[in-house]
């Protein structure tokens, strides 16, 4: 069993097809749409368009209770609205799921406090999107250093720190000491050296695999960590046992 | 399985395993890989390449049914000429291996301004790949039949050093060299999907043209649809070590939805033929 903490739903197409290499991989995948069908990803989304992404990752875990896990898009941009969308879907869906919070706002911006509380509430992770690399940053994607900011001043909330930073070098230097985060390897090439630097200096405890799928292949990202020269008992850390650990102590009231 | 593509040597931003010989045979073993095409990674940086070459020529003798070496020359600096003659007749080179990002060929000749599909780095893309020096260079590949490896990119540019933001090569150049030398076999090395994509598109002649798809790390499908698009005989496995897991490539090969053979074409009969390894 391998639990995927990052997959966004691009298109059917692109969803069967990952569908079809869960069974084959025997793997669940924690599900978010940041798109409607052949549209993409608008930086500011509308609540219309943030609950028609909802419904979409709902109808997918409906259909495959097995193999999806749905993580609610959210935009912190829209307040009360948001934790409404969240109330509404955690109504609905009384089994693991999870957060994804759209970069509308950086993370530590106090704008997504509420939402954040509410997570915490129900105890739902937080798959919380970084970047920081040579070539530059959006306005509004949240740094590591400020996803770090953002989980101190959550201590009750446990994030996915997605990318683990994009530059992983500079993002575990910048998870050091925090008990509440989970680094998430999806999206960036799979270079040699990355997750052993990940485990070596947070432990495997803090690492969990994600693919950002279907933009990537399981196989590549996968590739980190059956390539990775750590421990087995480490490698079955980062698979599933740390996000089936996340996902078990949820409350949905 | 045959690795078309990868490199021995140190890379200057971070210690990477596997970076030795007898380190990288061990990994190579372990996955199954028999032989591979390896340069000198340190060549990247070099100037004076003929110092890799010659380190890379005295492993290969070494370990002569493991390693198939590409040799690599910088048209750009002084007396490639010179280098190119020792690699063909003092070593035997039958494979070249180009970087025109990381070598910026005309740049030293003075500024010329390359734009075009770089705009976010508008430092660092001050070079023409095919001038006049890199044209006799591939014209000299054509008379002496070598395989040429055009290096896209070599690492994620996420993980760029702050001080060396590389861009990959530009398809429109590599399509002028590809368009420009229909005699010439080409590898494509380290190119993503999309850079893939728009270069077989944008290719005139297709015959001479390959890829190997260490840094296809997606979308899901990518192998299945890259041998949908051109044929399985043009796509190879690459691993691009010691930069990248080489379990990426693999498993890459290994989940795709096409048949048995079309893997083993991939794995090896494709570089075996393009290699007459």
């Amino acid at each position: 069993m391998i639990i995927d903490v990052h997959v966004h739903y691009r298109g059917d197409a692109q969803l069967a097809q990952a569908l079809r290499q869960t069974e084959r991989l025997d793997m669940v995948l924690c599900l978010n749409s940041i798109n409607l069908e052949g549209t993409a990803s608008p930086h500011f989304p509308s609540a219309a368009f943030v609950a028609a992404c909802n419904d979409r990752t709902l109808a997918a875990a409906r259909e495959n209770p097995q193999r999806v896990i749905p993580f609610w898009y959210l935009n912190p941009a829209h307040g009360d609205a948001a934790c409404a969308e969240l109330r509404r879907r955690v109504a609905q869906h009384q089994r693991p799921q999870g957060v994804k919070l759209w970069m509308a706002l950086k993370g530590n911006d106090p704008r997504v406090d509420p939402v954040l509380d509410l997570c915490a509430e129900y105890r739902l992770p937080v798959l919380q999107h970084t970047n920081i690399e040579a070539g530059g940053t959006l306005p509004t994607e949240t740094t590591p250093q400020e996803m770090r900011e953002m989980a101190q001043r959550h201590p009750d909330v446990t994030f996915l720190w997605g990318h683990a930073g994009s530059d992983y070098e500079f993002g575990v230097k910048c998870a050091l000491g925090l008990d509440n985060v989970l680094m998430d390897i999806a999206g960036n090439e799979a270079t040699n050296g990355y997750t052993e630097m990940l485990v070596r200096h947070l432990g495997a405890e803090r690492v969990v695999y994600g693919s950002d799928a279907t933009g990537r292949s399981f196989a590549s990202q996968l590739a980190k960590v059956y390539g990775a020269d750590i421990t087995e008992s480490e490698r079955e850390d980062i698979l599933h046992h740390n996000a089936r650990a996340l996902l078990a102590r949820q409350r949905y009231d | 399985m045959i690795d078309a593509n990868a490199f021995l040597g140190e890379w200057p931003f971070r210690r990477l395993p596997y970076a030795q010989p007898e380190d990288r045979l061990r990994k190579m073993d372990a996955l199954g890989i028999e032989r591979a095409v390896v340069s000198r990674l340190e060549n990247v940086f070099y100037k004076d390449l003929l110092v890799g070459n010659e380190e890379l020529h005295a492993i290969v003798q070494r370990y002569p049914d493991r390693f198939i070496p590409a040799y690599t020359i910088n048209p750009g600096f002084p007396g490639w000429e010179h280098d190119l003659e020792v690699c063909i007749n003092d070593f035997g080179m039958r494979n070249l291996r180009l970087h025109p990002n990381y070598h910026q060929y005309s740049r030293l000749k003075g500024n010329v301004p390359r734009m075009v599909e770089a705009r976010g780095y508008p430092n660092y893309q001050q070079y023409h790949f095919l001038d006049d020096q890199a044209q006799a260079l591939l014209g000299k590949a054509e008379e002496h039949d070598l395989v040429v490896l055009i290096s896209i990119g070599v690492e994620d540019p996420r993980f760029a050093h702050w001080l060396m933001k590389v861009p990959s090569v530009t398809m429109i150049d590599a399509a002028e060299a590809v368009n420009g030398f229909p005699g010439v076999r080409f590898l494509i090395c380290g190119a993503v999907f999309s850079e893939v994509n728009s270069l077989w598109s944008t290719a005139y002649h297709q015959d001479n043209l390959y890829f190997e798809n260490s840094r296809v790390q997606g979308p899901i499908g990518d192998v299945d649809d890259l041998c949908a698009l051109m044929g399985a005989d043009h796509l190879l496995f690459g691993s691009n070590l010691p930069i990248n897991y080489a379990e990426s490539a693999k498993l890459s090969i290994e989940y795709a939805e096409v048949d048995s053979d079309v893997k083993q074409a991939l794995f090896r009969g494709n570089a075996e033929r393009l290699f007459g390894a």
